[in-house]
């Protein structure tokens, strides 16, 4: 899924690990989900949405929202 | 918490492998005695029975590691992988157990001992995750 937190992680200065320990996961997680391999849990993109302090549809892309807008 | 000291492994692999490793040694340690048992002395069906499935237990005990894996790991991508990862061996060891079956079957292969197959599916698991991590260092540099 196509989102912004490399984007978001990169204006705080954060590494991918600083970021892993904060949101308590490996940093083999949050390069998956950086790169679109990966989609997160609720619970976990709730967590990165509440980290960020920003509603989850401004970190990740909804499918149907980028096809509709494809189309 | 997961504390970036620890590396690459989250804390439930780390403590799987130990396990594995453990039981590992414990099956290098039982089999050769029993091997040896079964080819030099006469012994009784019932100590038979009980030899092959003390020599069997080891492996058991790597399965219910890789059940208590699961259950521990906490690290939801980590899981993920590892029942994508179970999943592709799975498929791939009863493929060619089927297909070995019916070539044996057949007259064209000779027999194969079943307790190969969980050997099999350990590799293949083995073989999947060593591409998996290779293309993943790939792209990261």
């Amino acid at each position: 899924m196509e989102n912004r937190l490399r984007v978001l992680r990169a204006e705080r200065g954060w590494s991918q690990q600083d970021l892993a320990e904060r949101l308590e996961v490996s940093r083999q997680s949050v390069n998956a989900i950086e790169t679109g391999k990966y989609d997160p849990s609720l619970p976990l993109a709730f967590r990165v949405a509440e980290l960020f302090a920003i509603p989850i549809e401004e970190i990740f892309v909804s499918p149907s929202r980028r096809s509709s807008k494809a189309i | 918490m997961f504390a970036a000291k620890q590396g690459d492994f989250t804390p439930a692999q780390r403590a799987h492998t130990r396990r594995v490793l453990w039981l590992f040694l414990a099956y290098a340690i039982i089999l050769p005695p029993l091997v040896w048992l079964r080819a030099h002395r006469h012994v009784s069906d019932l100590l038979l029975m009980i030899m092959a499935t003390a020599a069997a237990l080891p492996v058991l005990g790597i399965f219910a590691s890789w059940g208590r894996y699961l259950s521990d790991e906490r690290d939801e991508y980590h899981q993920a992988m590892t029942l994508r990862r179970m999943a592709v061996a799975t498929n791939a060891t009863m493929g060619a157990a089927v297909v070995w079956g019916f070539l044996q079957a057949f007259g064209v292969m000779p027999l194969m001992e079943a307790y190969w197959i969980p050997f099999v599916w350990v590799l293949v698991q083995g073989a999947f995750g060593c591409i998996g991590a290779l293309a993943r260092r790939g792209e990261e540099g």
